[in-house]
């Protein structure tokens, strides 16, 4: 019983706690805007991922960049903070509409959806990543 | 015999003081806190709460069972011995020290240990991000030792719980720096940050749980450098806010690389450090190091002391 309003207390405090973040407007959207925004978030990501090529999404939630090993990597905004992967075997590119659709095959991470220039040529260049691994 | 819940006291000024760091972050740094992350974190407190009472109940008469084989006996009222309090909370953050390292260095106890390494943020609600999952690990063994030396399994619990309020505050980057004779001898923010980071230079040190001493002793201290960011969470960040997936990814990544790893790997993968694996695809936190100490190397600048810019007689015979 004791336990049992213990945690109904703390369930109340928590959501209070996190009601009141939200409401401070605590948090922030960052926006990969720039080659240099989309080369410090990768190398968060991989420490020494060095890109030669970006693109960043239209509205700035995530990115895909290329070292000169021609590994490609994913980064998408988490919260107020970039998560990425670097894409292997398991991972695809698909269009729908004109987003491009790039699943690092991971479900937990999830799909990421770009609205990009050139994405005909980054699709081209997943789905090779993908193919190569499994040849 | 005292019955004491030194944390469960504690939770009113959890609770107040992140709120003050919440005004803090809203004048000061705003993106130190994210609501989702922030719900999370919270949510991971009072799981762990619910866990351990729950779960908890075999570690318990583990220990009770080995007070049984105590060599020293602090006698029926061993807790009117006063100075076995103080030497007790000591060697209990020795314990802290063993346990939390192994923590970081053996899968198995990673899996439990991870989710309070698994936000990017850093701040008061981070240090509430505690394990659901420490039952089904080995860690109760560490305490073994203090309870056959006499510590009554009460006196440990409740020194463990001052223990846990202590690093508590640490968990904010509010506080850059504390007066330099505290920075040598206590756990801060700045020496819980470089432990929070995933900068290569960072990885795997400052274990402490409220003394520093202990890195400083066994090897493992890194003190925090003014011109590098941090950057805090795992190596391979999450990427999500699912609060079941934060507690269990790493229980299912492991158990899965025991499912499918050739049998004599098996073990290895439940008792080795995290990110080893034996066809060596991934990476350990040492070889992220490794590699990011070479890179220092590729672009640290030649040798330029007074000797090497003078050799005038570099090419002369000694007279």
């Amino acid at each position: 019983m004791n336990l049992l309003i213990q945690t109904i207390g703390s369930l109340a405090a928590i959501l209070a706690l996190a009601g009141l973040a939200w409401w401070l407007k605590l948090g922030g959207t960052p926006r990969l805007a720039s080659e240099a925004d989309v080369s410090r978030a990768a190398n968060e990501v991989e420490d020494g991922f060095c890109p030669v090529a970006t693109v960043c999404d239209a509205d700035g939630t995530a990115a895909i960049a290329r070292d000169a090993g021609g590994r490609i990597m994913i980064i998408r905004r988490h919260g107020n903070r970039f998560a990425g992967r670097v894409l292997g075997p398991a991972a695809s590119a698909r269009f729908d509409g004109a987003r491009l659709i790039v699943d690092p095959g991971e479900a937990r991470f999830g799909a990421v959806a770009l609205d990009l220039a050139d994405a005909q040529a980054w699709a081209g260049a997943i789905n090779r990543v993908s193919d190569t691994d499994d040849a | 015999m005292p019955d004491l819940n030194p944390t469960q006291y504690a939770v009113p000024l959890f609770v107040i003081a992140v709120l003050a760091e919440m005004i803090w972050a809203k004048l000061r740094a705003p993106e130190a806190y994210e609501p989702k992350d922030t719900l999370v974190s919270l949510s991971f407190g009072l799981g762990s709460t619910v866990a351990g009472a729950l779960l908890g109940g075999f570690a318990v008469s583990l220990m009770l069972f080995a007070y049984e084989w105590r060599v020293v006996d602090f006698g029926p009222e061993w807790w009117a011995v006063w100075w076995a309090w103080p030497l007790c909370f000591v060697l209990d953050d020795l314990k802290y020290y063993w346990v939390h390292r192994a923590g970081h260095r053996i899968r198995w106890m990673w899996a439990a240990h991870v989710n309070h390494h698994s936000s990017q943020h850093y701040n008061l609600s981070t240090a509430l991000r505690q394990t659901w999952t420490g039952p089904f690990t080995f860690g109760v063994l560490f305490a073994i030792p203090l309870v056959l030396l006499g510590f009554h399994p009460v006196m440990i619990a409740i020194c463990g719980g001052f223990n846990l309020i202590y690093q508590f505050w640490i968990h904010t980057e509010a506080i850059k720096r504390m007066p330099g004779w505290f920075e040598a001898v206590m756990n801060t923010p700045s020496h819980h940050r470089v432990h929070h980071a995933t900068n290569p230079r960072y990885l795997d040190t400052n274990y402490a749980g409220v003394f520093i001493v202990w890195d400083k002793l066994f090897g493992t201290f890194t003190p925090e450098v003014d011109d590098e960011k941090i950057r805090y969470g795992i190596v391979k960040q999450l990427g999500s806010f699912n609060l079941l997936w934060s507690v269990f990814h790493e229980w299912i990544g492991m158990i899965g690389d025991i499912w499918s790893a050739p049998w004599k790997h098996k073990l290895s993968y439940l008792l080795r450090e995290p990110g080893w694996s034996h066809d060596g695809s991934r990476e350990t936190s040492d070889m992220i190091r490794a590699k990011w100490l070479a890179r220092q190397d590729a672009v640290a600048p030649p040798a330029t002391s007074v000797a090497d810019q003078n050799r005038i007689a570099g090419t002369q015979e000694a007279a």
